[in-house]
């Protein structure tokens, strides 16, 4: 049956989830790491699902995994960080703490969750080392990070690292096509688009407008390109005023001169934006390697400058006037 | 479900669980109260997942059913309804509870009882029956030795052991330790080990009714719960996972110096004390003098400040043996004479840097540990 727990890829981490439970040779603390979207939280819940199942295994019909999938299980704590608050406190991990002292409410273990754990204050990250390395019976911690560098090494020393890579493109299509019967030339483009992330691939096919404000943030990026520096003005003094939509903005012009920067060099990388293979070739051919290196590496400094108190508005015009010119 | 309930049951009812409600929590089912019609009376429960209260109240039942009220609008609701006839109507469909008493019409959305999380559903006929005032009293004795630091999770339970007709319960925290032994009057065939979280000991303490009513404690195998039921109100309660520390280690088995004082005299020279104590360390300083022929012994109890001053205050005692100077934390030596019942009490010495015991004179029962304080330079 669910051989790969409904997870798209990754099968040698669930071969591994699935032989600790095999075996009962449950650790007390897992470490999943990998970038957003690659799946750590999905694979982290399916795993808390065959735990907590009387027979072990996953199956996403019985009630327990019911209510863990929804993350409303007695016996499923979550710690992440607050909406508005700068990082996880110490006092969610020391509710934890309390949480997990007691025997489980009804199912085999208590499941620890611990979100994004890298945004973790200092003093909630020590207090959490204390439960690591004297962890109560029936317990089971999981954690999720971006990277294990990102958390103090005597954390990752105390857990089972389960470190997820990207998908090989075509396996990620494939899935994509297979279970969640997506038209095969969509489900390639999801595949590039995503960088092989499972999770954001989904998410992508599930939010139609998130792929609509692609489009529009590339239309309007290759528009720039050929346009006179009268209107590239005119067009930052629209552009910085809405933060948020300026990130993803520049988020999504980033994978463009990466694919720009790649064609340039006549690397063989699979191209992110698929869709726009012919377009980025000709944009390609008009710039060298550096213009394209420069470009950039404008918007990277400038994605890290508005994580800071940055003036979004100069910020927008400097960029937008030292994007190349092309030809259209 | 259709049942007809007393204004002043339900307000009742409504008190004892809601102690139990957890309004902010990932599961939103817990801000609820289960109602259901139960065997002829109305059943009213709530859950944090620690510690779960149930309370039967009688009703009127017409159509039997369930489901799951917001406490705090339900609580709220009740507490303005006028004296007299409640009556309550569940519209399955939409599980909109519709509640009427007198003049007043007010319907209030729930959520389906399946959501709530299931209930153990005890069997008694193991149980250890406790007499209701006896429990209180062993609580009382230990429940505030147990320790508030989270980070030693056992110690903020209470041990709790039954062999033969013979319960003990215990509580530390590192600096004291509390033991309490009774015997009981129906004897257990099983014998039981727990350790039991001291919050809902006191939440038992509260609601467990008066007098000559008993308590039922059963722990049904495997499932990590304690359960306390008396006639209408039931405490289930999670148990802490761990060892409780071998506490008998603890407890000193000889002593040089004997001082037996009025409890209530000691005790109010404690409180004198930690007027002074409680803005520094918390030290209070016992100088313990034996008598001779002419005059009694003596226990001079005295505590300072470096801002409000100092206090010196004098006890007269029945002391046996060598003479000594010994610091106790003050307040932990005013929490156990708050509770030893006995109006004498007796206090086991044996150093200055060894712990002190602290007895109840004519209660063999009730014990009591507190480690000394440094006395610099």
């Amino acid at each position: 049956m669910h051989t790969n727990w409904e997870m798209l890829g990754h099968q040698w981490a669930v071969d591994l989830l699935k032989k600790h439970l095999a075996h009962n040779h449950l650790r007390h603390a897992y470490l999943f790491t990998g970038p957003d979207g690659i799946g750590r939280r999905a694979l982290a819940i399916h795993f808390a699902q065959a735990i907590n199942h009387p027979e072990r295994i996953y199956d996403p019909e019985d009630t327990h995994s019911q209510q863990i999938a929804r993350m409303q299980h007695p016996d499923l704590s979550i710690v992440q960080r607050q909406e508005g608050d700068r990082d996880i406190k110490i006092e969610a991990v020391r509710e934890l703490q309390r949480a997990l002292s007691l025997t489980p409410y009804i199912a085999n273990s208590r499941i620890a969750l611990l979100l994004d754990f890298e945004q973790a204050s200092e003093s909630a990250s020590n207090a959490l080392l204390k439960t690591l390395e004297e962890p109560p019976g029936r317990v089971v911690l999981m954690i999720t990070a971006e990277s294990t560098d990102a958390l103090l090494p005597t954390i990752v020393s105390r857990c089972e690292v389960i470190r997820l890579r990207p998908l090989p493109l075509g396996m990620l299509a494939d899935g994509l096509e297979k279970k969640l019967k997506i038209p095969k030339d969509q489900a390639k483009l999801l595949a590039h688009l995503s960088n092989g992330k499972p999770g954001t691939a989904i998410h992508l096919a599930q939010n139609p407008a998130r792929l609509e404000m692609r489009s529009k943030a590339l239309d309007t990026l290759h528009s720039l390109l050929s346009s006179s520096r009268t209107d590239r003005f005119a067009h930052a003094n629209r552009f910085y005023r809405n933060k948020p939509e300026l990130v993803d903005t520049l988020a999504i012009w980033l994978t463009y001169w990466r694919d720009v920067l790649q064609q340039t060099t006549s690397s063989q990388t699979p191209l992110i934006n698929l869709d726009r293979a012919e377009e980025i070739a000709r944009v390609a051919q008009q710039l060298d390697t550096a213009a394209a290196h420069q470009a950039t590496r404008q918007l990277e400094t400038m994605l890290q400058d508005l994580r800071t108190n940055i003036e979004p508005r100069l910020a927008a015009e400097a960029l937008l006037l030292r994007l190349p010119t092309i030809s259209p | 479900m259709k049942v007809s309930v007393l204004q002043e049951n339900l307000a009742h009812g409504l008190g004892i669980v809601s102690r139990a409600v957890a309004p902010r929590t990932t599961l939103p089912v817990l801000a609820n109260v289960l109602v259901a019609t139960d065997e002829g009376r109305l059943r009213l429960s709530a859950t944090n997942l620690e510690i779960g209260i149930t309370c039967w109240i009688g009703a009127k039942i017409s159509d039997e059913g369930s489901t799951t009220v917001p406490a705090r609008t339900f609580a709220d609701l009740v507490g303005t309804l006028p004296d007299g006839q409640v009556d309550m109507d569940l519209v399955v469909q939409t599980q909109t509870l519709h509640v009427r008493s007198g003049t007043s019409n007010t319907d209030i959305k729930c959520i389906d009882a399946q959501e709530f999380p299931p209930m153990p559903v005890p069997d008694l006929r193991d149980g250890v029956v406790f007499n209701v005032s006896d429990l209180r009293e062993m609580i009382k004795q230990v429940v505030f030795a147990a320790s508030s630091d989270e980070a030693r999770p056992v110690l903020t339970g209470v041990l709790l052991t039954v062999e033969d007709n013979l319960v003990t319960m215990a509580a530390a925290d590192g600096f004291r330790l509390s033991v309490r032994k009774a015997e009981l009057s129906q004897g257990s065939a099983q014998s039981m080990k727990a350790i039991i979280p001291a919050r809902a000991l006191n939440e038992l303490a509260r609601i467990a009714g008066d007098g000559d009513d008993t308590v039922t404690m059963s722990l049904p195998p495997g499932r990590g719960q304690v359960i306390f039921r008396t006639d209408d109100v039931e405490l289930t309660s999670q148990l802490i996972e761990g060892s409780f520390p071998d506490f008998e280690q603890i407890i000193p088995v000889m002593h040089n110096t004997r001082t037996v004082v009025s409890s209530a005299a000691f005790l109010k020279a404690c409180k004198q004390a930690e007027i002074f104590a409680r803005d520094g360390s918390h030290i209070a300083r016992l100088n313990i003098t034996p008598g001779d022929e002419l005059q009694p012994g003596s226990v001079e109890i005295s505590a300072q400040s470096e801002e409000t001053g100092s206090s010196e205050a004098v006890v007269e005692a029945t002391i046996e043996g060598q003479p000594v100077l010994i610091a106790f934390n003050v307040r932990y030596l005013r929490e156990v004479l708050d509770v030893v019942g006995t109006p004498n009490v007796a206090l086991e010495t044996t150093a200055a840097a060894a712990p002190g015991l602290i007895r109840p004179m004519g209660d063999d029962g009730f014990l009591h540990v507190i480690m000394p304080m440094h006395l610099g330079g």
